[in-house]
């Protein structure tokens, strides 16, 4: 490649900032990190560049409605200079540093709610979505995969039939159809719970805080949403930590710990569970990013005040600064779970780790 | 006294509602301290066999009879054990296996649970036979590391590796020195080596050879090499669609095989003609055990075979006249008398013409 001549120089230079790029690049968990960043950023100048430039985007809409709706054309413009927080006059590559300043501070801009900003709208909503879901993610995915490990171990037994038919049938239900079916049935026509009570993310007048009476409010009222995702989505884990199970249970290491005469405990756990687990953490990355998007449906129709509220609130309100920050703000949660998911990965496989660092070497 | 009495072993794998043998009543003793290798073309049955003296067979296999007889002498402290491993089990099952007989698998170079460091895996091994489930780290590392360095390899950089970190001929060492850590009676072999390129194949072989005189423990060397069965071998004993169809000490069998089967297994050797490996291969194919014919079912491809070969299935017939035992040479062939080794064969015809 290079001449020999240059291949001296280079290597009698210290290992200036070349050797360390190279060495966080070859870090399995920064390398990650950067590539988040990095998606994070395309997004983020995407959604910048689809507001201001499209044709028919939000800043052209808005000024051409104040316009019909009688406002001159300067008027209308300081108005949407002030609302989206720009000002028409700067140079639209300025603009677009100033909004990822902004957004490097924290600052998403103003909501048309007088006097709040995206940001504040956004940290008052978006917890208890990430709560509802996040709880319901672990439920579903802990009993999944559990339910998966004893179907491939009793496989063609009644628990097997059973789950199979159950988790295929609710997962060809999509989410907001089954919240509704949940309401209607379970809520209103059986009466399993009281459907107004259960309305919210807490009751009115429980004051927020580290306490026993606000922790277990707040359950109280997720318990129908998650109930919902989990009952969905749980047969789908099951289904394919079973078939992941059943490839594992084929491999050698699992005959010889056998033949090691290891308890049914160690190989069930350290041996089938953790490698089986491996090839769906991916998928459960992808999975539940999908089932956070999802949520909005659920969430309107189960009057859960989580972000999809605030974003169905801002879309018929034409608030166009709030639904960009809350969609940049899930875009950025989907991100970061897909990175966490990346890291659990290598953390259970010391393979990932090492293919990653010593490729070159 | 031996250490392993099979009597009558049967075993048959589940396919499409039926059971198919593939081992069909199997005997044979097995002496402390001795190496007896099962020989014998691909799908023979020989793995069956392993798995089975293990009772690790897979969902679809299944153990139809026999017996396994296991026998340790007393010593001072512990009391003598003679029992029959297929009526173990539970936690005496699980405890017989690997510390009682211990099992290195056919092309196993993914015997390693690979998320846990080598380490990890004999600790967990040790720990599972030792009392109440304690050991200390100190006892593990010192065992472990005995062990490791008995087949060459280093404890300090072994142990702390995870699988994929080990060539192919680590990982089969640590394998074998994983199989010795408990110190059991009996080892079986199943063609250790044959994933391996032949320096690394030579090394454990001489390897195994001195471990076996070090640590005096009896072995089921497993192969389809009657060259290197032969060398590694104090008895040899041929497969043949799920039966065993001759043993005998190594040299009887080599030197004077009396089953034409075996006879064209060590024909089958490749021996170096005209600068190229030339293996001299025996016509035919192995029957299919679902539809095997009566008599002798190796009939069909023998070139000694006579009428009654086709209706008689002889059994093990005695073909020496030294006493039943260590040195006994058996061979289920009516026409034993008659067999020649190839090479034999050869000369006579020449001689005769
Ligand atoms: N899991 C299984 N299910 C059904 N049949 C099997 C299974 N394993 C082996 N068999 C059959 O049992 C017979 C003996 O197989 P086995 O693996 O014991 O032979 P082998 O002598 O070890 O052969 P090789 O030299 O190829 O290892 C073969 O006919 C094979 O098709
Ligand atoms: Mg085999």
């Amino acid at each position: 490649m290079s001449t020999t001549a240059s291949g001296v120089e280079a290597a009698a230079k210290p290992e200036a900032p070349a050797g360390l790029a190279r060495r966080i690049w070859h870090n399995y968990v920064l390398r990650r990190v950067l590539r988040s960043l990095f998606v994070i950023w395309v997004v983020t100048t995407a959604m910048f560049f689809m507001l201001r430039l499209l044709p028919g985007n939000p800043v052209d809409t808005f000024i051409a409605q104040q316009i019909r709706g009688g406002s001159t054309y300067e008027s209308a413009a300081a108005t949407a200079a002030n609302l989206f927080t720009f000002d028409p006059e700067t140079p639209l590559i300025q603009q677009y540093f100033d909004y990822l300043w902004a957004l490097l501070h924290g600052d998403l801009g103003n909501s048309l709610d007088p006097g709040t900003t995206v940001m504040e709208q956004i940290a008052a909503s978006l917890p208890w979505t990430i709560f509802s879901v996040g709880y319901a993610l672990l439920i579903a995915i802990g009993l999944g995969l559990l339910l998966g490990l004893v179907m491939a171990y009793r496989r063609g037994g009644f628990l097997d039939h059973s789950i199979s038919m159950v988790g295929s049938t609710l997962h060809a239900i999509p989410n907001y159809l089954f919240a509704i079916i949940v309401v209607v049935f379970g809520g209103v026509q059986l009466g399993l719970f009281n459907v107004s009570e259960t309305r919210g993310t807490h009751t009115a007048g429980v004051e927020p805080g580290f306490n026993f009476t606000f922790i277990a409010d707040a359950f109280y009222h997720a318990s129908i949403p998650v109930t919902v995702y989990v009952l969905t989505t749980f047969g789908t884990w099951a289904l394919v930590m079973k078939a992941s199970t059943i490839t594992t249970l084929e491999e050698d290491y699992v005959t010889v710990a056998r033949a090691r005469g290891l308890s049914g405990r160690r190989i069930g756990t350290q041996y089938v569970g953790r490698n089986a687990v491996l090839p769906m953490v991916a998928q459960i990355a992808t999975q539940g990013g999908f089932v956070f998007g999802s949520a909005i449906f659920v969430e309107l129709i189960l009057k859960y005040d989580g972000v999809s509220a605030e974003l169905y609130a801002a879309v018929n309100d034409r608030d166009y600064a709030t639904v960009q920050g809350i969609l940049l703000i899930m875009t950025i949660v989907i991100v970061f779970a897909n990175l966490l998911a990346e890291i659990v990965n290598s953390m259970l496989d010391p393979r990932i780790r090492e293919s990653e660092s010593g490729a070159v070497g | 006294m031996p250490v392993l009495s099979v009597r009558d072993l049967r075993i048959g794998y589940r396919s499409g509602g039926r059971l198919v043998e593939a081992v069909r009543g199997v005997d044979f003793d097995l002496y402390p301290n001795e190496a007896l290798a099962l020989v014998g073309e691909s799908g023979s049955g020989k793995s069956t066999l392993g798995l089975g003296l293990l009772r690790l067979l897979p969902r679809t296999g299944q153990i139809t009879g026999g017996e396994v007889r296991y026998r340790a002498p007393g010593g001072d402290q512990v009391e003598a054990t003679d029992y029959d491993v297929l009526s173990l089990e539970g936690t005496r099952l699980r405890r017989f296996r690997w510390s009682e007989a211990a099992m290195v698998f056919q092309g196993a170079m993914n015997a390693f649970n690979p998320v846990l460091r080598i380490g990890e895996q004999f600790a967990d091994t040790m720990r599972a036979h030792a009392p109440e489930g304690r050991l200390g780290r100190e006892d593990i590392r010192e065992r472990a590391g005995d062990c490791l360095r008995s087949v060459r390899l280093e404890p300090g950089q072994v142990l702390g590796s995870y699988p994929h970190e080990l060539s192919g001929g680590m990982r089969q060492r640590a394998l074998i020195a994983l199989a010795m850590v408990l110190e059991p009676r009996v080892l079986i072999l199943d063609e250790p080596t044959t994933a391996l390129d032949l320096l690394t194949q030579r090394a454990i072989v001489d390897m195994l050879q001195e471990l076996r005189a070090e640590r005096g423990f009896a072995m089921i060397f497993i192969s389809h090499d009657l060259a290197l069965a032969s060398e590694l071998a104090d008895r040899v004993a041929t497969m043949y669609a799920g039966r065993i169809i001759e043993s005998g000490t190594a040299d009887d069998l080599f030197r004077e095989p009396r089953h034409p089967y075996t006879a064209g297994l060590i024909g089958a050797v490749p021996t170096v003609h005209g600068g190229a490996l030339e293996p001299v291969s025996i016509p035919g194919a192995p029957p299919d055990l679902a539809r095997l014919p009566a008599g002798c079912s190796f009939a069909s491809r023998c070139s000694y075979a006579v009428d009654e070969c086709r209706t008689t299935d002889p059994g093990l017939l005695m073909v020496t006249d030294r006493p039943a035992g260590e040195t006994s040479h058996e061979a289920a062939c009516l026409r034993w008398e008659a067999v020649r080794m190839p090479a034999m064969a050869l000369q006579d015809e020449e001689a005769g013409k």
